[in-house]
């Protein structure tokens, strides 16, 4: 008779999306698999066929509530390779100033909204005070500064795009309206306070990290490969490049890698207790192609940010290992210097004389029956890709998406930490909590505009082999 | 500095649930004063603490489940004990966000108009279709009496219908 247990996680909670974690028992009670489980199923790659190709970025912005840009950006960028044009260089500066207002609000969430009640309150703290009150009865100021970042790059974006959730600004051949100068003069002012923001939350985490040493080790500290678009110098970027891979001792594996060909050397995997699939590096097989995007990866591909504030913290974050940074308890770091990347980078483009140039679109009919956008998401390096029929209706679409190239590194990290933290038949509180902070440390997205309201509880069962419910414990 | 803020949200994908939208957008096409800031969301997320700090009172505009299409109810909003998440938020929740962040203490009126169809497409049910000018029509009326410090009156929890509101040319409201 099978005497392995199942201890079950359902669902994880402060998260974007729903699923649930099984850890695996052997007969002594030891965790020996885990297993990250995304419940929910989209199908938006199926049913966009036959739609037209020119209505994809509106389509494709759906999926998401939170990083509805960057699908705007990759599908538009399918749309100019089906359309063969080269946009209108203010259309670029202004994508690159969408996607990076969305990536601050994006990273903001994740960290100050989602995160910091562990990074604040400590792993173990009493689940009913982890949420943002909790946070606010400690530091107000950090809730404070959470509340005014995240507010700063919805701001952009509802300028830019016209409302802050599913904006359709971004087109096929560039955007749809140029900038307005009362527009740049508005973003322009709300910079200073935004950059005072990321510097003092980036000290702040410095500050606290000494705490969290034991979860450092165990949050997802293992070698695997990191990929990321890079500029033709090396630096950083969330919108156009080539990728590179490095591996866990921080050497280029791979690099000048056309996003267009992605499908040479990712490979997608289906298993079937997951709707989410798993990508890996083909040249190294599955499941020995793992490797990380994101934040943490970002910043391990680049060689320099590009701005002065973010590459001084750029040159401190690679001293953390002498290797690639490995523990995924680093991407909330990685988030940080992101965001302030990001504020600077901002500043700088809206400065450009070009910015408000009143050419912002490439108007065209298809010139190719296939094309592929690639860019870098929030959470990770997202891949568009579509073919078209002589119309110009979509007849068949692939998306890669951040969160599935982490699914492998995620899957294990949850392992690395149960097997240190849960022991016995019983999770502590602290234990379940380390087990779900490791998950929102990648942040994943799985798709939070299909979220319900108000099924945020979490649920712990303990089954027998049988089924038989042995243990449960509920909170909310 | 808008003196007042109006927020209508839902999903405009989901019918009826846009509602509180759509009544919004027919206020930001009626009323042109820098006092009042008319705001459009899909929900109602912890940003909107910070929008609402400085204002004397907020409406919140929103669809709801029970009640009968055509008429809309009013009722004032008391600060609730827990702020809103990312994801879940209600006018009580972000009013406990603003007062926990900020020391905000607005007033707050939501006003919500039962709907009948809360499945995919993006039209309104006809009674709610008609109800968007009067809705809009009578909290423009409430916003202009709060304007010019005139008092005014609400029965709260009373459902009334958008026709009697409409009539009313005093501010003694639903």
């Amino acid at each position: 008779m099978d005497e392995r247990k199942t201890i079950v996680i359902d669902p994880v909670t402060r998260i974007e999306g729903h699923s649930k974690i099984t850890l695996h028992l052997d007969d002594q009670g030891h965790v020996e698999d885990a297993r990250f489980h995304v419940t929910q199923f989209r199908g938006f790659e199926k049913f966009c066929e036959g739609r037209p190709f020119s209505e994809m970025p509106s389509l494709m912005a759906r999926i998401c509530g939170i990083c509805p840009v960057s699908h705007l950006i990759a599908s538009a960028k399918a749309c100019d390779a089906l359309m063969a044009v080269r946009i209108p260089p203010t259309a670029d500066k202004l994508r690159r100033l969408f996607g990076m207002a969305q990536v601050v609000q994006s990273h903001a969430l994740s960290l100050f909204h989602l995160s910091s009640p562990d990074l604040l309150l400590g792993m173990d703290a009493d689940p009913s005070k982890s949420n943002l009150f909790g946070v606010l009865e400690q530091n107000p100021s950090l809730a404070r500064d959470g509340i005014r970042l995240r507010q700063f790059g919805q701001q952009i974006i509802e300028r830019l795009g016209g409302k802050r959730i599913h904006p359709a600004w971004v087109v096929p051949g560039g955007v749809s309206e140029p900038l307005t100068v009362e527009n740049r003069d508005a973003i322009l002012e709300s910079i200073p306070e935004a950059l005072a923001i990321a510097v003092r939350t980036i000290e702040w985490f410095k500050g606290i990290m000494e705490r969290f040493r034991e979860e450092i080790a165990t949050f997802g500290n293992f070698p695997t490969l990191f990929m990321g678009i890079v500029k033709e110098d090396g630096g950083l970027t969330f919108y156009d490049g080539k990728i590179r891979m490095v591996d866990a001792s921080g050497k280029i594996a791979a690099d000048g890698l056309d996003p267009a060909r992605y499908s040479d050397y990712i490979g997608e995997k289906v298993e079937s207790w997951s709707y989410l699939k798993s990508a890996y590096y083909k040249p190294n097989g599955f499941p020995d192609g793992i490797y990380r995007v994101g934040p943490l990866a970002r910043l391990n591909v680049v060689d320099r940010c590009g701005t002065a504030r973010a590459d001084q913290e750029l040159a401190e974050f690679h001293e953390l290992q002498r290797t690639a940074a490995l523990s995924s308890f680093h991407y909330h770091h990685a988030r940080l210097i992101e965001i302030l990347y990001c504020v600077e980078r901002m500043g700088h483009l809206l400065e450009h004389p070009e910015i408000l140039d009143k050419h912002v679109r490439a108007i065209a009919r298809p010139n190719a029956l296939e094309g592929v956008g690639a860019a870098e998401a929030p959470r990770g390096t997202l891949f568009h890709h579509y073919k078209i029929d002589d119309q110009g209706l979509i007849r068949w679409a692939n998306l890669i998406i951040a969160t599935g190239q982490n699914n492998l590194a995620m899957n294990r990290s949850v392992l690395q930490v149960a097997k240190h933290y849960v022991h016995g038949d019983r999770l502590t509180p602290g234990a379940l909590n380390r087990v779900e902070a490791v998950i929102r440390a990648y942040d994943p997205c799985l798709s939070c505009s299909t979220h319900a309201s108000g099924r945020m509880a979490l649920q712990l069962q303990l089954l027998a082999p049988g089924g038989e419910v042995l243990d449960e414990v509920v909170s909310s | 500095m808008a003196r007042i803020v109006m927020i209508g949200y839902g999903n405009r994908l989901r019918s009826d649930d846009g509602v509180g939208c759509a009544v919004a957008e027919k206020l930001a096409s009626r009323l042109s004063s820098p006092q009042v800031e008319v705001i459009v969301c899909h929900q109602l997320t912890p940003e909107l603490a910070d929008t609402i700090r400085d204002a004397e009172i907020v409406f919140f505009i929103d669809a709801a489940r029970q009640g009968v299409p055509g008429t809309f109810s009013c009722n004032r909003v008391s600060t609730g004990s827990r702020a809103n998440s990312s994801h879940s938020g209600s006018p009580s929740g972000l009013l406990a966000l603003a007062g926990r962040l900020y020391n905000a203490q607005p007033q707050a009126l939501s006003v919500t108009l039962p709907g009948t169809c809360f499945d995919h497409g993006e039209d309104l049910s006809p009674e709610l279709k008609d109800a968007v000018p009067r809705v809009a029509a009578y909290i423009e009326m409430l916003a202009a009496a709060i304007l010019e410090s005139r008092e005014i009156n609400l029965l709260d929890g009373q459902p009334t219908s958008s026709r009697a509101a409409e009539v009313s040319s005093e501010p003694s409201g639903c």
